[in-house]
């Protein structure tokens, strides 16, 4: 009797007790919280993918230089149904070019990631160079503002290492840059 | 002359910067030209994701019959090596079990966000295993503990005191990363991940030198991301000092040699102590009271303290710190106009709607630094309440709260290498 009376009084069991009641308030909190997560997960897949809207874009020159790659992620695209294949093109030429030849020091494009191919007279056909294209947004702004607006920025997405949170969208002045799902990856312009 | 004259309204043009479509019609092609079928690369399918689980699971599996049945560091190093060149290097360590913190708060807290099922499964599995059979994410699963763990060759140990101290940062840290992803403002953790840069061989300048310090600090001291910053070891410790089953050091009875407590790069055993302790009783019931009484003033006041700073911490938030900037700009005319402010006003942005936007966000910083405030406070309370309790132990145990799992002292042990 008094030795049962002992091993209720002995710590270790009062200490097992109180483990024992953490352990299954700690199992109930992870189940509980997995429970209300799961129910989060309403639809069939998560907007992970980034993507910037073509329509929001300024072309302020921060995908260029706030992405988490050594060369962004962000790449001029070009619609080409949009593209009003001009010879005196925004997005190719520099404004205020002397003489107006190919000449690289009259290209917009610092990387000459833009290629021009003479189609018939008077039009010309322009494509991108995805991999010397460096993401500025220069010819954008170009096009943009002269132009019928075909180039656009994009997110690459075999290139998006589809961070937890892009940092380019964390420095957008204009809020473009927005998570999308797999089946409509790219925000185009050519699309609509 | 008349490309001269074209080129200079262009110039013009593209100043004002307006938005236009179309302004050249689409071009009628005689030569039969068609237009090019431009496919661009799909990103990365789910097929990763799922290979993401069943490696986590499947590593996390092997540790824990690495630790608890083959009692083998070994394999919990090659598994560290494994995941470096998996979770880190293959996969840019994106998205980790320690940045999912953040997307689970997101979800807990804006309804309108969407939790993908693999950043569920990869916040929820390192939990329960830890709840079943400690930390064994951290051991050798996660790529950020595996790469310190590969680095780490001597142990100057901090002093006792030091090194439980500095445990509290991780929950202050844990607090700053709940406040600033419930408020949507930024994801902290993916910010100040000190490993990422390495992984992706590029990145923020910045990030990788303190990367790259801490990872020198690691070959000396044990872990230090671990022991002293990581936010989600600091979760996970709580599930794991009440886990299931807990590791030992030894199957056989422990001869008190002190090997494995020089071994264990992270601090995690206790040492033996002697119940006779020299204070008396009534002291000892006197300072855990005043302790139990300590705790809930320090979570008030912790959290009163972060609530009255909450206007200053919401400055981390877009809006807010637009609207300081629109403001400044207002007060102030002559003042060159930063890129923020230039593009607000060119989108003909509408000062009382951001104005109201920052309120909103305001009165959620003034709720979720209170929330932050009090679970800073109530960690200094719950701590300084531990360290006040002293137990009797009379031989070398480990602290499942801080021990990684990382092996180390199973080959210290003389009681493990004598045969039966």
């Amino acid at each position: 009797m008094n030795m049962d009376k002992d091993k209720l009084k002995s710590p270790m069991d009062r200490r097992n007790f109180l483990r024992t009641c953490g352990s299954l308030l700690a199992g109930g909190v992870a189940l509980a919280t997995g429970g209300i997560l799961a129910t989060k997960m309403k639809g069939e897949e998560g907007d992970v993918f980034w993507q910037i809207d073509p329509f929001a874009c300024t072309q302020c020159g921060r995908c260029e230089t706030d992405c988490v790659l050594p060369v962004s992620a962000v790449k001029c695209f070009h619609a080409n149904k949009v593209c009003g294949y001009c010879d005196l093109c925004g997005g190719y030429y520099r404004p205020s070019v002397k003489d107006l030849n190919t000449a690289a020091e009259n290209q917009m494009c610092p990387t000459g990631a833009i290629q021009r191919k003479f189609v018939e007279e008077p039009y010309f056909e322009y494509t991108i160079d995805e991999n010397l294209c460096n993401g500025c947004g220069k010819c954008v702004k170009g096009c943009t503002s002269f132009g019928n607006g075909s180039l656009f920025l994009q997110v690459q997405q075999d290139l998006c290492q589809q961070c937890n949170e892009c940092q380019i969208a964390r420095v957008c002045p204009s809020d473009a840059i927005k998570r999308v799902s797999y089946k409509d990856a790219y925000k185009l312009k050519d699309h609509a | 002359m008349r490309r001269r004259v074209f080129l200079s309204i262009f110039g013009i043009l593209s100043c004002l910067m307006v938005m236009a479509e179309a302004r050249f019609p689409k071009p009628d092609f005689t030569s039969g030209y068609e237009y090019p079928n431009i496919s661009h690369g799909v990103p990365m399918e789910q097929f990763w994701n799922v290979l993401d689980i069943v490696l986590l699971v499947g590593m996390m599996s092997l540790v824990v019959w690495a630790a608890y049945k083959k009692r083998s560091r070994a394999v919990i190093y090659s598994t560290s090596l494994v995941s470096v060149g998996y979770f880190g290097f293959f996969r840019s360590g994106c998205v980790c079990s320690v940045g999912s913190l953040q997307n689970v708060t997101l979800a807990l807290t804006d309804s309108d966000y969407h939790l993908p099922w693999y950043v569920l499964l990869i916040f929820l599995l390192p939990i329960v295993f830890a709840l079943l059979f400690g930390r064994v994410f951290c051991s050798g699963v996660c790529p950020l503990g595996a790469l310190q763990e590969l680095v780490n060759v001597r142990n100057f140990r901090l002093s006792r005191a030091v090194s439980s101290a500095l445990t509290t940062i991780p929950w202050i840290y844990l607090a700053f990363t709940i406040l600033y992803a419930a408020t949507r403002s930024q994801f902290l953790v993916c910010r100040l991940d000190p490993f990422i840069g390495i992984f992706r061989l590029g990145g923020d300048l910045g990030m990788i030198v303190f990367g790259v310090i801490l990872l020198i600090m690691s070959v000396f001291i044990g872990r230090p991301f671990c022991q002293f910053l990581c936010p989600y070891g600091a979760v996970l410790s709580v599930f794991s000092s009440l886990s299931w089953k807990k590791m030992e050091i030894t199957q056989k009875s422990c001869i008190n040699c002190a090997l494995c407590d020089k071994s264990c790069p992270v601090d995690a055993i206790h040492q033996p102590q002697s119940s006779k302790t020299k204070e008396s009783r009534s002291t000892g019931v006197r300072r855990i009271v005043l302790m139990s009484i300590l705790l809930p003033l320090f979570t008030i006041a912790c959290g009163i303290l972060l609530r009255q700073n909450s206007d200053a911490l919401s400055r981390a938030h877009k809006d807010v710190y637009l609207y300081e900037l629109v403001m400044a700009q207002q007060n102030n005319p002559d003042m060159d106009e930063c890129l923020e402010v230039e593009t607000f006003n060119a989108m003909g942005g509408n000062i009382d709607e951001l104005k109201a936007k920052v309120e909103k966000v305001r009165e959620d910083y003034a709720f979720y630094a209170t929330l932050a405030g009090c679970l800073m406070g109530f960690v200094i309370g719950f701590k300084l309440l531990k360290w006040s309790l002293k137990r009797s132990r009379k031989t070398y145990e480990i602290d499942s709260a801080r021990c990684t799992m990382c092996g180390k002292c199973f080959n210290y042990c003389p009681q493990n290498l004598t045969k039966k």
